[in-house]
């Protein structure tokens, strides 16, 4: 509508316009009902029948002193004046290629090409392909050097999980510092978004590289904590390894 | 893959032995460089040379067991592997000053055995059963 406003405005379109106006009532209805454009975008501005808009003042745009208002053509403005065909291949040009089919002879020739090259096939359990050290995998509860758990039952990673798929419980240990007497993560649930990790302040949870833990069952899915310090305790050397590599970004 | 004179070479390379036990597991006539042995007895290659090995096929495992399985490599030389740390565990300092001493050995997935990881309650029970006492009268 927008447009047509511009035409409106312009000179030699008021025969279109004229034509707006004298458009059928009810089609001008039925058009109105199944437009999607906004209600005030459909008044026609010759009617005049536009809602005033009072945070507006209805002062006409002012043109530049000096210029001509209604049209510009390239003259008017010398130097502005783009060809964007200028350099490009001419009309015949175009026109052999396409009634010679050289785009789909090129394409085929591609795909010969790539039909007598090695084939980039990687023999999985032999070769395996790149991993970043921020990759997200199966889920671990790491330890201090000491050996103390980390995991101080904050339970930030319960409330960030999106997934839900944290749960945890906690108790006073005898030493009277606050441990996890359960710290479930449901494997099934998990979306790997990595929240918990970000948000542990201890770094007790982890996202380990591993991703070669399927099962057969769903229930091995739904670890617990014991499952989870386990593979804390065996993967501990290349977690701590990837976060070192990492640290300085974090 | 299968270049007569990729094959012919790494035949030479390795030997007939070698390639044969090649063929009967990765199914492709590889040579390279040993890197390692981890404690499993699994054997690790790198050949970084693109003329011979296309890259991203440049570091490959000879698995030690016949009933191979990718969980069987343990971590620090599946971060090495999966090409997420440049050296080997055996050449990298980072990898073996951080290896702490209470780290457990790696166990393979044992999904589908007996040793299957099985979920069971970390906490005491909210609720238990009614045992009934009774008292002797007097």
């Amino acid at each position: 509508m927008s447009f047509a406003r511009a035409l409106v405005v312009a000179g030699p379109s008021a025969r279109l316009a004229a034509g707006r106006v004298a458009l059928p009532r009810s089609l001008a209805l039925a058009y109105r009902w199944h437009s999607t454009a906004p209600r005030h975008q459909q008044h026609d501005p010759l009617v005049g029948n536009k809602p005033r808009d009072y945070l507006d003042p209805p002062v006409p745009p002012k043109s530049p002193s000096g210029l001509k208002t209604a049209a510009f053509t390239a003259a008017d403005e010398p130097g502005k004046d783009y060809d964007p065909y200028k350099d490009g291949p001419s009309a015949i040009d175009k026109a052999v290629h396409l009634f010679f089919f050289t785009e789909i002879i090129r394409g085929m020739w591609l795909v010969l090409e790539q039909f007598f090259r090695p084939p980039y096939t990687i023999m999985y359990p032999f070769e395996k392909g790149p991993l970043s050290p921020r990759f997200r995998g199966e889920h671990a509860l790491r330890r201090y050097p000491s050996g103390e758990e980390r995991c101080i039952a904050c339970k930030l990673c319960e409330a960030i999980c999106p997934a839900q798929a944290i749960t945890i419980e906690s108790e006073a240990r005898l030493d009277g510092s606050r441990r996890t007497t359960r710290y479930d993560i449901d494997m099934t649930k998990c979306i790997y978004c990595g929240f918990c990790q970000e948000a542990c302040p201890v770094d007790a949870i982890v996202e380990t590289q591993n991703q070669e833990f399927s099962t057969e069952t769903r229930e091995e899915l739904l670890y617990n904590k014991e499952k989870l310090l386990a593979n804390g305790d065996r993967a501990e050397a290349e977690i701590a390894a990837n976060l070192h590599a990492d640290h300085v970004y974090r | 893959m299968v270049s007569l004179a990729r094959t012919i070479r790494s035949i030479r390379r390795v030997g007939l032995r070698e390639w044969w036990h090649q063929m009967q597991y990765i199914g492709d006539a590889k040579s390279g460089r040993f890197v390692g042995k981890d404690q499993f007895g699994n054997r690790y290659f790198e050949n970084l040379n693109p003329e011979e090995e296309i890259p991203g096929r440049h570091r490959w495992i000879d698995f030690a067991q016949h009933d191979y399985n990718a969980t069987q490599v343990p971590p620090e030389w599946h971060s090495w592997l999966q090409h997420i740390r440049k050296d080997p565990p055996t050449e990298d300092p980072v990898m073996q000053n951080l290896s702490p001493p209470w780290k457990t050995p790696w166990v393979e997935n044992l999904t589908g055995t007996r040793g299957a990881y099985r979920p069971y309650n970390t906490t005491r029970p909210k609720y238990e059963a009614w045992e009934p006492k009774s008292v002797p009268r007097g």
